[in-house]
């Protein structure tokens, strides 16, 4: 019994030490553009990132974290010896911890997802041999991998566009940016409520039929269509009048009327060389007096343009809550997708293929984000947000919504991606459509040899500690 | 991890080509007093102003350089680096204009001859008046990042490009007027003085010269309908 009582113990701590991890390092990478955008206080940053984390973990990680607990190895490899996978769990939560201390320690871009998928993976090749994994769900994570960045960088790119063209090349960006925000803010919550209640809240155990699903999402849409246009509204306009250049003399338009008609006279005196001559000419003339005829306004584009920004800040509070909400429900499994595997097997005394996560796991994994985001966490949000200045809230908001959208909708389909790198796939987007002044993507190339350093890496250190295991507890 | 986001944000040199343009633009404010000092025949203040105008144009140098040194290749930017790189290229080369100016005043000492004095002083104002106008357009640099490019701030900054157009074919038409004069003193002076003064005409009026081109490598970075 006692073996087993330390099991649990050391399963538990380092279940609750992965997820202090996570809420240490990586909840700065979701939060910190909100706080350099001055979006965000650091306090509320920190107390946003509080709640959304843990509900992000308790009401939607239940879906990535069954696959990494069933969806990964095949248990019934297990069945003869249950507690070989006990070690396994628990060699990959430790090696994985191990590992990210390594590379974070180095300035390593190292993703925790691609760490423990690789750790797991790794067990499970080497000690069940090459059967033991569904080789299909590993490839569909695999290619998840690559998909998250590249669709966080387009939907930011598409959203940063779609921004560029119908504010900034607004004749009046502060009336397009409060007409456009509240449609906004209804699309966006209604794509998300539907991403989220469709079956996708489980541990509050709704059952909605579509209608109802239909019905409060448009609840609650519309409850955020009428809150932000309230909000916009309050905006206060910058007090600089609108100054016009003086009008052209009306005179000069007569004359250049004049002009054409004399023009036209001479077309039909001359041809050839000479008649072409003079409807260039004509054309001349009239590009000259449409452009006489726009009244040139002139007025102070800089406080217009920060108008804006504070008007995207309400919008940026709205995407860093989605960051939080989706990096805790995809990152929460990390820590508690073994956790609770290696649980089960020590509770049941056997494996079963098809356990659902516990909801005290899931809390669990969600108060050690929490604790790691107050004793760690909140310092790296700070520095980031110190650093990070270039990110308006404009940018912010679409880089953010882009990656959040990618991790909700990887996260309702149970794949583990790593949010890091969608974050930084969105922020490329967002460059790619000019929206930053300077974007170093030598980056770029780090990360890729990270995916291709990480797996392997984390397997050999998994193996090494399982062997470990098993010498200090026996089979 | 954490380092990932920070990294992913390069050193933007857009700041640094602004506070170049402003240090260029010391260089080139300090000729008036130069020539004021030339019309009163105060050639060791010349000599001062001179070295001064050098040195600014040193300082100018370095921020330029700096700015090169740090635009490394992954460097991904909303403009292309090669009209960055034109832009602070013409930038140098005003700076340039600047000190060759001042320092062909002090090869000898020259007279300011009344014939061409109002002239010159018109002409010498005009090309100011054009590189201010282009130093306008570095400054609105900021508005037009945060626009990125296009929208009304590209059609003000358009039309403060037309503008910068305009003053240098006015400079230009002073330029031919100051000739004249100036030749009609060619028996006045040795050839050593009316070949500087020549020299002087030509440099100064690259100034206005080169805000034009200057305006038009920023025009065509813009996203214009």
């Amino acid at each position: 019994m006692t073996f087993e009582m330390t099991l649990l113990v050391l399963i538990l701590i380092s279940g609750f030490y992965m997820a202090w991890s996570i809420g240490a390092n990586d909840v700065a990478n979701a939060m910190g553009t909100s706080v350099g955008s001055a979006a965000l206080t650091l306090k509320q940053a920190v107390i946003i990132a509080a709640i959304l984390e843990f509900s992000g973990a308790f009401f939607f990680g239940s879906h990535v974290s069954e696959t990494i607990e069933n969806g990964i190895i095949k248990s019934e490899v297990f069945s003869q010896t249950p507690i070989l996978l006990v070690y396994g769990m628990l060699a990959s939560l430790l090696a994985t911890a191990a590992w990210l201390q390594l590379a974070s320690y180095y300035g390593w871009p190292v993703s925790a997802t691609h760490a423990i998928v690789g750790a797991v993976v790794g067990f499970g090749a080497i000690i069940g041999g090459i059967d033991a994994i569904y080789w299909g769900n590993v490839s569909q994570i695999v290619i998840s991998w690559f998909i998250s960045p590249l669709s966080g960088g387009l939907l930011a790119y598409l959203i940063f566009t779609f921004l560029r063209k119908k504010i900034f090349f607004a004749p009046d960006p502060i009336k397009a940016a409060q007409k456009i925000t509240p449609p906004l803010v209804f699309m966006v919550l209604t794509t998300l409520s539907l991403i989220m209640i469709f079956h996708g809240l489980n541990n509050l155990e709704l059952q909605l039929n579509p209608f109802e699903t239909a019905g409060i999402c448009f609840l609650i849409s519309s409850a955020g269509y009428l809150i932000s246009y309230w909000l916009v509204q309050r905006i206060t306009l910058p007090g600089t009048p609108l100054i016009s250049t003086a009008r052209t003399n009306p005179e000069t338009f007569i004359g250049l009327d004049k002009a054409k008609k004399h023009l036209n006279r001479v077309t039909l005196t001359c041809s050839g060389e000479t008649h072409y001559q003079v409807l260039l000419l004509l054309g001349e003339i009239d590009r000259l007096s449409a452009s006489l005829k726009k009244p040139e306004e002139t007025h102070d584009t800089t406080t217009e343009y920060a108008v804006v920004e504070n008007i995207f800040g309400y919008l940026q509070i709205m995407s860093a809550c989605l960051m939080a909400f989706a990096h805790g429900a995809n990152d929460v499994a990390n820590a508690i997708g073994p956790l609770s595997a290696s649980i089960n097997v020590l509770r049941t005394g056997i494996v079963t293929s098809h356990t659902a996560v516990p909801a005290w796991a899931l809390a669990l994994g969600g108060f050690g984000i929490v604790v790691g985001l107050a004793t760690w966490g909140w310092r790296v949000i700070e520095t980031i947000g110190k650093k990070i200045t270039e990110l308006t809230p404009t940018r912010g908001f679409a880089a953010e919504f882009g990656a959040a959208t990618t991790i909700l909708v990887a996260s309702r389909l149970g794949m583990p991606i790593s949010t890091t790198h969608t974050l930084v796939g969105a922020v490329i987007g967002v460059g790619l459509a000019r929206g930053i002044e300077a974007l170093d993507l030598r980056m770029t190339r780090d990360i890729m040899l990270s995916w291709v350093v990480t797996i392997p890496i984390s397997a050999a250190i998994t193996v090494v500690f399982f062997y470990i295991l098993q010498a200090i507890f026996g089979s | 991890m954490l380092t990932t986001i920070l990294n992913l944000f390069g050193r933007s040199p857009f700041a640094p080509l602004e506070s170049h343009m402003g240090k260029v633009a010391n260089c080139v404010q300090m000729i008036p007093e130069l020539f004021e000092a030339l019309s009163k025949k105060d050639y060791d203040e010349v000599e001062r102003i001179t070295a001064k105008i050098s040195e600014l144009e040193h300082h100018a140098d370095l921020t330029k350089n700096d700015i090169r040194n740090h635009l490394p290749k992954g460097l991904f930017l909303p403009i292309d680096r090669s009209h960055l790189l034109e832009i602070l290229a013409i930038q140098d080369r005003i700076a340039d204009a600047a000190e060759d100016v001042a320092i062909l005043t002090t090869l000898k000492p020259l007279e300011m001859l009344p014939i061409f004095k109002n002239d010159f002083h018109e002409f010498l104002n005009k090309n100011l008046e054009s590189f201010q106008s282009a130093q306008l357009i570095i400054k609105e640099m900021h508005d037009l990042l945060e626009s990125s490019f296009g929208g009304i701030e590209a059609q003000k900054v358009k039309s403060m490009v037309d503008d910068v157009a305009f003053k240098e074919h006015e400079a230009d038409l002073i330029q031919r007027k100051l000739l004249k004069n100036l030749f009609k003193t060619e028996d006045q002076m040795s050839y050593g003085s009316f070949s500087l003064w020549m020299r002087i005409c030509e440099e100064l009026g690259s100034i206005s010269d080169l805000s034009e081109n200057l305006a038009n490598r920023v025009r065509m970075t813009l996203d214009l309908k």
